[in-house]
Parts: structure tokens; C-alpha cells; sequence
């Protein structure tokens, strides 16, 4: 080697060495200024960008317009980084909002209103209402009433445990009942045992209960998860037509969702049981010593105070207004009543409130939805689903039993990958324009989208009730998918039973 | 306020001042078999000793609220503690001082000092419990939380500094492009902590080290360091190895490893359990021969992400081929 690690040969080369010296040191000077490790940490998202540009250089396929390729591109660029997170994920949201202007040409104001509608306000207020409800404390009070019902038998206790977390889940959101129910869950576990490999079983088979009684819950009602009111906007902005009549079937309230999803969700209930049993042999069958030690927990409370009645007067209230009025005044509306409802009484801090509510959550949501809007009026979706029924058509799969089969699976894929809420929003549009290229119900289809993206058994991430149990440190990753696509199968068999057989009853 | 921050930057450098002349063990716990194998390996190197702090840490990740579906986990966090539960770090830590103190000699003969940090979005933040021994000696039991656990570690490195970090080691052989593109947080650790790192894996006490020299006057400093270290502990054994890339270069390896021997017998009083010239590949060989030791002490290869997917480096090689533990110095 010669001058500085150079090769002799480069330095007969015709260049003056030392002009070849200096440059190679200025490249060895810049290299220690650059952090390398920073790219690589960060390298989803300079690939996520060279996807998107050369997505751009390419020429339009003949049906697609500008516009469409590039909301198309955004999105494939927006679902790259949401499934790998080199950036903080509400940084997707705000390269949303800049690329709407900036790319699309829209102007700013209109793409700052088409972000709050209706379904984000909706996920705002039921936020807040998950942090008020959570801070009443009434979990013990709920845990003693499970209990009370099952008996000491830990299987009963199993199914209690679901078949409760299930009931409030469907109503005030997963990721509350999952907050309240979690130390009821590790109680238990540790009333029974001090050691945790000596509980390891039953420490599973408890979580469990509580997130995956959750999950399935979750689809119960449009209150159930963000990933629901997303659906309900989306059928409204792109099938409802305010001078066509025959278009209020895609206005879906309340009562209307809670028909076409609750009974699946009460189907699935024993079998989660079931399955938990199975997979994770509990090493304790009866759980009475630990019964005994939470009732004296219970009865140091003492019996409900005039705060918590009201707490349950305001939860019944805002129950009542979405099914009765959400059809009115929305159901973003009754939500955000009801968070006002308990900050007036006093009931929570709004500092509770601001910091238990990840806002970016909100953001998120609202630029997903945004971008959806984007990928209907552009025609992106359509064009995408189109080339996507031609893939799906040589399987069979491009009509009846056989697409919606291909739409859970294809949403399962995909919710499992990413939340649970930004899945429905990435698909929502496709899926919807899915339906209409192959002369299928979009409501059934939206429905399938809906309810499979709560199918995220297999990760930590998939679903916002395993997130939170698994931040007990009693479950490893592996459990998951032990369990997981057992659960996945169950639940989809059941949803296309349900899609084939009940839905057609309720008349779609 | 300059005065202030002035003093403050005083107070910030008395401390430190204080820390280098104590010998401060880093080990990680995270609730493994391996990480309270390596505590008990640095109870052993330290506990008895009056210039000892040994350091537990727990890094927890931050709060991801956008996976529990907007609602932060520090509400179901809060809950729990509402409930009187402990959170797993700090259970974790517990069970890791049982393992440095007795629960008796803890209430009788040590004080205990508690500080806590705010951390954004997070109920608990930093928490620290600081137990002192009127020898001198601390055990600090530290709750920290990060991004990750990797970020976590070299973090608390920076509010240091030690002499050696402990973290319990995956599994062996994972091929060299995987261990550098998609690092493991034990090595991740050990490519970016600027102190030594102690690699736990099967580690079984009493078995001595084995050092690896070369000859390099980087390799006598890290000879010299790993004597103190040895010396730390109740029964020293250290052994060292030179290896020989044929036969030629034996009579040079073996003056390397007498020059070693020497040199710690006149510089440090520190006879050397046995020394060893081997011929070979020098990874295979040193894998090979520290499978009957306790720890496998090696030079840091000091190289980069891209001459470690082209050229690996001998102490990252050994990191990740070895049978048992394995301390990189710096």
C-alpha cells in the first residue's frame, strides 16, 4: 500500500498524488463527521422515499391519472412506514398533510379541513372518555363481580374474565377495559404465586383472557375501536349521496353495526376460552386462596360512593345517546359530550386527560382518512382494486365466499403488521372500490375489512389490548403466535359462517 | 446563572473525579438467567472490596401509545400501581439485590438513598435506589427508561463512567452479516460502549480467564487492565494465548506470551496461571481453547459497521462463536 492507503496503482493512474491525498482524506474527514448508524437506523425510511420517487419517474399506467399515481404513491410510501417505524408514526401524518399541498397542488385550507370529520372526533372523544373511565377505578369492583359469578375454578374465572372485559370492551373501546382489567388479571397471578415461572401458564392464560376477550369484543360496536368509526366515515364520504335516497343504507348507525357485528363477537367468546385452555395448560385449577386475599381488597373500598354513580350515570348516557341519537348529531359528538360530561362533574383532570391521550393518535387517524378521500377522488383506489379483482379472479376468489375470504385474509395480513386502525384506513378505500368493481355489497365488505382487522393476534402490536398486557412483563413475543393463529383461524371461520349465513338475514 | 451553571458543572465534575477512583460494575438485568449469572460474577469480582459500586440496571422502553390504540400504556402503568403491583423492572431488580445482600444485612448495615427523574410521557420516569455500606460500598438499583434497551445502556454509561458493563449474551452463532446489520442488544452494547464489556453466556464461576495477546502495545495495556481486574477476585487465575498463523511464527508468539508473563510478575507482582501459543486460525483457535474458562478476555478490534461485514474483526468473531463468556476490553 502507498500514500495513506493508497494502492500504488491508483497513484500511476495520471492523477497527481497528491491532489488524490488530499481528496481521499477530505472523504476519510467527512466520513467521522457523518453518523453512518443514523442512515442505517433510519434506512426504512430513505428506502420508503426512493420507493415513492421512483414511483413518480414512472409513466402513467394508461387509466390512471397524475393525481391518482401520486396519492398511490404517497399511500404505498405511508404503509411502508407504517409497518417498518423508522419515524415516530404521527411523522407519517404530517408528511400526509405536506404532500397533499405540495404534490398534489391542493389547496391548504381544504386539506386542513378534510382532516376533523365526524370519525375523528369520534376517536378523540372516546380518548378521553377511555382515561376518565379508566381513573374512576371501578376495576376491583368489576373483578369481584366476576368472581362472584365464576367461582374459584380458574377455567370459569378464564371465561369470566373474557366474557366481561368482551361486554365493556364492545362499548367504551379495548384499550380501556385492557388499562382497567390488567391489575385484576396480574392480582391474581401474584396473589397465587411469588414466583413467575411457577405461574407461567396461568399468567398467560389470564392476559390472554383479558386481551383477546378484548380484541374480539372490539368489533361489537362502532364505540369498539378507531378502526370502526374509520369504516363508517368511509362509506358515507364515498357512497353516500345527499340527493339520492337510495344512498342513506351506507349511513350506518349505531344499532345498525351493533346488529351485523355484536353476535359475532358473543360467538367467538367461549372459543377464546377454549383455545387459551388448550394452548397453555394453567398450573393451578383452582385460584380460591387468590379469591380470598381480593375480596379483602374489595372491602377496604368500602361500597360505591355519589362520584362513582355518576360516573356510571354519565358512561349510561353517553351509551343511550349513541344509540339513540348518533344518527342526528354524530356520534363524535355524543363522545366528546360525554368526555365533557365527566370533566364538568369533576370526575378527571384534564391534565389526566392530556397526558393519558396520545394525540398523535388523533392526527394519525385523521390524515389516514384524509389520504383515503384522496384515493377515491383520484381514482387511485379504484384503479388499484380493479388490477387487484384481475390477481384475485384466476383463484376463484374474484366474487362471492372467495373474495371476502381473499379481504380477511389480505386485511389479517395486513393488520398484523401495522395498528389495527391505520390498516382499515390504508385499505378501507381499496377494499371498498373492491366491492364495487365485482358488483359485491360494499357494506359486506366493509364490514369483513372492519372486523378482520381485529385479528392481530400474532403480535405485541397487532392490537391495542395486547400491547397493554404485554406491559406486564408476564408474556413473551412467542406466546403470541403459540396462541395467536389458532385465534385467527377461529375468528375467521366464524366471520365468514356469520357473512354467509346471518348477514343475509339483516338484508344486504 | 452562569454562576450557577458554573457550579453546577463543578458539582457534575467532583462527582465524576470521585467515580474514577472507585471501580464501578454496570450490569444489566432483564430478568434472565444469564443477566443474575453475571451479577453474581460481579459480586464475586466486587462485593467484598470497599472501592466497589456495583450498578443494577432495567431499562424499560418507552410508552408506545400508538400501539395501545392512543391511549397511553402509562394509564394502564398507573392503574397498576394504584393497585400496589410493582412493575417488571423493578421486581426484576429486586431478586438481583437478594442476590448481592442478604434481606438481614440489608436493614441492618446498609442506608438507603431514593431519587427519582421525570421523564416525558411516562409515570415513573428514572428511579433510582441508592444503598450505601459504611465500607464505602454502593449497590445503586436503577429503573430506567428508553427508547430501547441498547440506547438505555449506553445512556447510563454516559452518566458514569465505569470500568465494565455485564449484560447477558444470546445465543452463539449467529452468522457475522446478521450480528452487524441487526445487532442484538448485548451487541450492540458491545460495539458502542466505550468501556470494557463482559458478554455472559454459560457462565460458570472459578474457571479463570484466558487473554488473548498479540504483541500490539494495545494488547499489554488490555493485559495489564484484565491483571487488575483478575486480581479483584478471591482466587486469580488468568492464563494468556498467542496465536500463530503457522508454524513459522510460533518462536515469536511464544516470545510474546513470556514477554506478558514478565511483564505482570515485575509490573504487577501477578504470576500467570499458564501461558499458551497456538497455531491456527486465530478465531478458532481462541474459541477453541477458552472452552475451559471462564471468561474469554479479548483486545476490542476498534473496528467500524462495514470492516466488520468485510473483515469481521477477531474479538467480534470470538463474540459471537465462543461457548461461553467473553470480555471485549477497552
Amino acid at each position: 500500500m502507498g500514500l495513506n492507503g493508497l494502492s500504488p496503482k491508483a497513484i500511476t493512474q495520471g492523477i497527481d498524488p497528491r491532489a488524490m491525498k488530499t481528496g481521499v482524506r477530505r472523504v476519510v474527514r467527512a466520513g467521522r463527521q457523518l453518523n453512518f448508524y443514523y442512515f442505517w437506523e433510519k434506512r426504512w425510511f430513505f428506502i420508503a422515499m426512493a420507493v415513492g420517487f421512483g414511483m413518480l419517474q414512472l409513466p402513467l399506467p394508461g387509466d390512471l391519472s397524475r393525481e391518482g399515481m401520486i396519492v398511490l404513491t404517497m399511500s404505498v410510501v405511508a404503509t411502508i412506514l407504517f409497518i417498518t417505524e423508522p419515524v415516530p408514526l404521527p411523522t407519517v401524518a404530517l408528511m400526509i398533510v405536506v404532500g397533499q399541498v405540495i404534490l398534489l397542488g391542493l389547496d391548504s385550507t381544504n386539506v386542513a379541513k378534510s382532516l376533523m370529520t365526524d370519525s375523528v372526533l369520534f376517536i378523540m372523544g372516546s380518548l378521553m372518555l377511555a382515561v376518565a373511565v379508566v381513573k374512576q377505578k371501578l376495576d376491583k369492583r368489576i373483578a369481584w363481580l366476576i368472581v362472584r359469578l365464576t367461582g374459584t375454578k380458574t377455567s370459569y374465572i378464564c371465561f369470566g374474565i373474557s366474557a366481561v372485559s368482551g361486554l365493556l370492551a364492545s362499548f367504551i373501546g379495548e384499550h380501556t377495559v385492557a388499562a382497567m382489567m390488567l391489575p385484576v388479571g396480574i392480582t391474581l397471578i401474584t396473589l397465587t404465586s411469588d414466583d413467575p415461572k411457577a405461574v407461567r401458564n396461568l399468567a398467560a392464560v389470564l392476559l390472554f383472557s383479558i386481551s383477546y376477550g378484548c380484541s374480539v369484543a372490539g368489533i361489537g360496536t362502532p364505540s369498539g375501536g378507531a378502526r370502526n368509526a374509520i369504516m363508517i366515515g368511509y362509506w358515507k364520504e364515498f357512497f353516500f349521496d345527499p340527493t339520492d335516497p337510495e344512498s342513506r343504507k351506507f349511513l350506518i348507525d349505531y344499532v345498525h353495526w351493533m346488529a351485523y357485528a355484536y353476535p359475532l363477537f358473543l360467538v367467538q367468546l367461549p372459543f377464546v376460552t377454549m383455545i387459551l385452555l388448550f394452548t397453555f395448560r394453567p398450573e393451578y385449577r383452582n385460584l380460591s386462596r387468590a379469591i380470598v386475599k381480593l375480596r379483602a381488597e374489595v372491602d377496604m373500598q368500602g361500597g360505591l360512593k355519589p362520584g362513582d354513580w355518576i360516573a356510571i350515570l354519565i358512561f349510561f348516557l353517553v351509551l343511550a345517546g349513541w344509540i339513540t341519537a348518533s344518527g342526528e348529531i354524530g356520534m363524535g359528538t355524543v363522545a366528546i359530550f360525554g368526555a365533557v360530561g365527566f370533566l364538568v362533574a369533576g370526575l378527571v383532570k384534564w391534565e389526566d386527560i392530556n397526558s393519558g391521550v396520545n394525540w398523535g393518535v388523533v392526527l394519525l387517524y385523521a390524515a389516514a382518512i384524509s389520504l383515503g378521500v384522496q384515493m377515491k377522488d383520484t381514482g387511485a383506489a379504484h384503479w388499484v382494486s380493479e388490477h387487484f379483482l384481475d390477481v384475485l379472479k384466476p383463484f376463484g376468489a374474484g366474487e362471492g365466499i372467495g373474495l371476502w375470504a381473499a379481504v380477511s385474509g389480505l386485511t389479517t395480513f395486513v393488520t398484523n403488521t401495522m395498528s389495527n386502525g391505520a390498516a382499515v384506513a390504508v385499505l378501507g378505500p381499496i377494499v371498498l372500490n373492491l366491492a364495487t368493481a365485482a358488483q359485491e355489497s360494499p357494506i359486506v365488505i366493509g364490514y369483513i375489512t372492519a372486523v378482520s382487522s381485529a385479528f392481530a393476534y400474532l403480535t405485541v402490536v397487532g392490537t391495542p389490548a395486547c400491547t397493554i398486557v404485554y406491559a406486564s412483563g408476564y408474556l413473551k413475543t412467542t406466546d403470541f403466535l403459540k396462541v395467536g393463529w389458532k385465534m385467527c383461524i377461529m375468528s375467521i371461520i366464524v366471520m365468514i359462517l356469520g357473512a354467509y349465513f346471518y348477514w343475509p338475514i339483516l338484508g344486504t | 446563572m452562569s454562576r450557577e451553571e458554573d457550579r453546577y458543572r463543578q458539582e457534575l465534575e467532583d462527582i465524576y473525579a470521585a467515580r474514577r477512583e472507585r471501580f464501578r460494575v454496570l450490569v444489566c438485568i432483564d430478568g434472565s438467567d444469564e443477566s443474575y449469572l453475571g451479577l453474581k460474577y460481579a459480586s464475586r469480582m466486587g462485593a467484598h472490596r470497599a472501592d466497589c459500586d456495583i450498578i443494577l440496571l432495567y431499562v424499560r422502553p418507552i410508552d408506545q401509545g400508538l400501539h395501545s390504540g392512543g391511549l397511553q400504556v402509562r394509564v394502564a402503568r398507573e392503574n397498576m400501581l394504584s393497585w400496589g403491583l410493582e412493575l417488571p423492572g423493578i421486581r426484576r431488580l429486586r431478586k438481583g439485590l437478594e442476590v448481592l445482600v442478604g434481606e438481614d444485612e440489608l436493614k441492618e448495615e446498609w442506608t438507603a438513598e431514593t431519587t427519582t427523574t421525570t421523564v416525558d410521557g411516562d409515570p415513573l420516569g428514572d428511579n433510582k435506589i441508592e444503598y450505601r455500606h459504611p465500607s464505602g460500598r454502593t449497590i445503586v438499583l436503577k429503573l430506567k427508561v428508553a427508547p430501547d434497551a441498547a440506547s438505555g445502556i449506553l445512556d447510563q454509561y454516559e452518566l458514569g463512567p465505569y470500568n465494565l458493563i455485564i449484560i447477558g449474551s444470546g445465543r452463539r452463532g449467529r452468522s457475522r452479516l446478521r450480528a452487524t446489520l441487526t445487532p442484538s442488544v448485548s451487541e450492540k452494547v458491545a460495539y458502542h460502549a466505550p468501556c470494557s464489556v463482559l458478554l455472559v453466556r454459560d457462565l460458570v464461576a472459578g474457571q479463570g480467564h484466558l487473554i488473548c495477546v498479540d504483541g500490539s502495545d494495545f494488547s499489554k495495556d488490555v493485559v495489564m487492565q484484565e491483571a487488575m481486574i483478575a486480581q479483584r477476585f478471591p482466587d486469580p487465575k488468568l492464563s494468556a494465548v498467542c496465536v500463530a498463523k503457522d508454524d513459522e511464527g510460533v518462536p515469536e508468539a511464544e516470545r510474546i506470551v513470556n514477554e506478558i508473563r514478565d511483564m505482570l510478575k515485575s509490573e504487577l507482582n501477578f504470576d500467570l496461571r499458564g501461558t499458551y501459543v497456538r497455531v491456527g486460525d486465530p478465531v478458532e483457535q481462541i474459541v477453541d481453547a477458552g472452552k475451559d474458562y471462564s471468561v474469554i478476555v479479548l483486545g476490542d478490534s476498534g473496528k467500524g459497521t462495514m470492516s466488520r461485514i468485510l473483515g469481521g474483526g477477531v474479538s467480534t468473531d470470538v463474540m459471537r462463536l465462543a461457548h461461553n463468556s467473553v470480555m471485549i476490553m477497552r
